[in-house]
């Protein structure tokens, strides 16, 4: 790997739609939940004493807050004013934390080169909003496919399959040593956020007296989420009637992870069966689970046991899925030639 | 992998990683479906085209070159006049004929049974874009989008090769969905549509192909139904030169009248009520950017209350879905 030069930074970032993550050259690396919030009126900017809030910090002060979270499925929301100006303030909140700022930082903007990944089926058209949304931000921009950033950041880059399950989209890329095509790749939007939606449906249904929201289930499922067997129940604290009580949500935490069972297998086999017939072994015994999604507990073996009607194969989790597509992101930005990073200016 | 390996596998990665962007920032289609198969696919597509004219220039070539033979003094004549240039009362024969200027008769369609394998469905409007909505709060982009679903399954379950341009409740650009029909080879294309007119009472169906139209209404309809295309003027300039030089319009004819007979023959039995308003030309931008036979159909019209109410019901849309499939597989075998 080449080495940074001193007086530019070099940051891979992955803009997630629950979580962003940034990893740079000089060493940081930071994850921020991906929602930005203004003030809603002079009142709630007076409490706040601030012009704007990002990440956690912007979700713990929702009730006063004009509260964005900018990326639907992956992608910047065409069309939205507010969402382009969330993405930025998203991103420049990203940079000020490894260092970044435009008025007296370590470095500033103009000295940036930036790797983005976005979901696998991005159009050309999504991509070039989001490269318009970034002007000004960066001096030098690349985006690319995030399971391709996962796979740079693992060397795993033949005959491997990348499952990348984040909160709005799954991406599936087949990795042939060859930058991942249109037929080597698939994005479905059976993610985490849609076992968020289905969670909180099957827990309201259940228990109509209890006060749930999706933020509450978000966190259960991010604790407690499993296919397949449950080990032991799935026991949860949530106010009904105004009274913190306990509940057991164990039925309805695997009915609502399991629906992202079906799509998943059907995907990963319509992906392998275009795989040439000689490399198909190779790359079922290289299937590697990414993203939150891939912390499922059961579903390595769930989908292993899909495989075997097709001859077996082994499938792996990253046990820390939280900067592999970032990291991915930083290896693109440093292995890139000055040249290229000259043709790529934002 | 061996270290080496993989750094060479990695800078070819990063090389066309690099190249991507680029050209996603000249706005170039994906190298996929730029590539020397697509080409090669495009070059097998047309030869024959090719082949028709070139196969008759040559045989006429052939024809004079022996008449030149037995008569070489015709050719001298002609070919090294001497003394001041008189006018030439006889053009020669012969490769000259390949002037492009010259009109070449137009092309029968007969003369190419190739069958359509690969349809390409449109389910209008998306995501953020509804279409036209019912005063009961029914979206045009709920039921084509519906519409195409079952169209689908029909088509792939008599073998034909299904490509949709949304598959889920999302806005595609309509240059995009113009440039995955493209870019994926299909045959023929079909948008599926629903109407809205001033008129709550009157409910009807039609299927719109290529051409230009006089009937303000039209012109007003294709606008809204092209607004955010993301083309230029200079670039609608280039696409309508090369569409109206087309042969394709009569086959985009051919399919909306089939279409257009099957949506009505098979719909009125179920709703007395309505109207067959024909076949019709209008600029649309997925039937002016698409580069196969290309047909919009509008099912139903959502501005009638009663057929919204129809057009909720599961039943009502498979009918529409049969019909269009039974317009398809029609246009397909003749």
């Amino acid at each position: 790997m080449p080495e940074a030069s001193t007086d530019i930074l070099h940051v891979g970032i992955d803009l997630g739609t629950s979580r962003s993550a940034i990893s740079a050259s000089n060493g940081e690396r930071f994850v921020v939940d991906s929602y930005v919030g203004w003030p809603v009126d002079m009142v709630a900017k007076k409490v706040l004493k601030r012009n704007v809030m990002i990440g956690h910090e912007a979700v713990a002060n929702r009730t006063m807050l004009d509260l964005h979270r900018p990326l639907e499925r992956g992608l910047l929301k065409e069309g939205s004013d507010k969402d382009v100006l969330a993405v930025r303030e998203l991103l420049k909140h990203l940079l000020a934390l490894v260092g970044v700022s435009a008025n007296g930082g370590k470095v500033d903007g103009s000295n940036v080169r930036a790797v983005v990944g976005v979901p696998a089926a991005s159009l050309r058209t999504n991509k070039q909003y989001l490269r318009n949304s970034m002007k000004g931000i960066v001096d030098s921009l690349m985006i690319v496919s995030e399971p391709f950033a996962v796979a740079y950041a693992l060397d795993a880059l033949l005959h491997t399959m990348i499952i990348d399950i984040g909160a709005g989209t799954s991406d599936f890329c087949v990795m042939k040593g060859r930058y991942p095509t249109e037929e080597d790749q698939r994005t479905l939007t059976s993610a985490g956020d849609s076992i968020d939606t289905q969670l909180l449906k099957l827990i309201e249904e259940r228990y109509p007296q209890a006060n749930v929201t999706v933020f509450m289930v978000r966190e259960w499922k991010e604790k407690y989420s499993f296919v397949g067997d449950a080990g032991e129940k799935v026991i949860v604290t949530a106010p009904v009637r105004g009274v913190p009580t306990d509940i057991d949500i164990t039925a309805e935490m695997r009915a609502a992870c399991e629906t992202l069972v079906p799509p998943t297998i059907e995907t990963m086999l319509d992906l392998l069966s275009r795989v040439e017939p000689e490399f198909q072994e190779r790359v079922r015994n290289n299937v590697i689970l990414s993203g939150g999604g891939g912390l499922i507990r059961g579903l390595d073996k769930t989908l292993e046991d899909a495989l075997k009607q097709v001859g077996g194969g082994k499938v792996t989790f990253m046990e820390d899925p939280v900067f592999i597509g970032s990291d991915g992101g930083l290896a693109l930005a440093l292995d890139a030639p000055d040249t290229d990073w000259e043709k790529l200016s934002a | 992998m061996r270290a080496d390996k993989i750094d060479r596998v990695k800078r070819r990665l990063l090389k066309e990683a690099v190249a991507d962007n680029l050209e996603t920032m000249q706005g170039l289609p994906p190298r996929t479906i730029r590539g020397p198969r697509r080409l090669l696919r495009l070059w097998l597509r047309r030869a024959p085209i090719l082949l028709i004219p070139i196969t008759l220039a040559g045989s006429t070539w052939f024809v004079a070159s022996s008449n030149a033979v037995s008569s070489p003094a015709v050719v001298r004549a002609s070919a090294i006049p001497f003394g001041p240039r008189a006018p030439l009362t006889h053009r020669p024969v012969g490769p000259a004929t390949l002037d492009p200027n010259s009109p070449l008769p137009p092309l029968d369609p007969a003369a190419f049974p190739l069958s359509v394998r690969r349809v390409v469905l449109d389910a209008g409007h998306g995501g953020t874009d509804p279409g036209t909505v019912s005063t009961s709060l029914v979206s045009e982009k709920d039921i084509t989008l519906d519409i195409q679903k079952r169209l689908a399954a029909l088509l792939a379950s008599s073998g034909f090769d299904v490509v949709t341009t949304r598959g889920d409740d999302r806005l595609i650009p309509l240059r995009d969905r113009a440039r995955l029909a493209n870019t994926s080879s299909g045959d023929i294309f079909v948008s599926i549509h629903v109407n809205s007119i001033r008129n709550p009472e009157r409910h009807g169906v039609e299927t719109y192909y290529l051409g230009a139209t006089n009937d303000p209404s039209l012109t007003k309809l294709a606008a809204a139904e092209n607004r955010a295309s993301g083309y230029s003027l200079t670039d609608m300039r280039t696409l309508l030169d090369r569409v109206y030089a087309d042969a394709r319009r009569d086959e985009s004819h051919r399919l909306a009248s089939v279409v257009q007979d099957q949506l009505f023959g098979n719909l009125k039995n179920i709703d007395p009520g309505l109207q067959n308003w024909g076949v019709k030309r209008a600029p649309f931008i997925v039937l002016v950017a698409t580069e196969m036979p290309a047909v919009l159909a509008e099912v139903g019209c959502l501005s009638n209350e009663k057929e919204a109410a129809m057009l909720r019901k599961p039943e009502y849309r498979q009918e529409i879905a049969a019909a269009l499939f039974q317009g398809i597989r029609s246009y397909s075998r003749n």
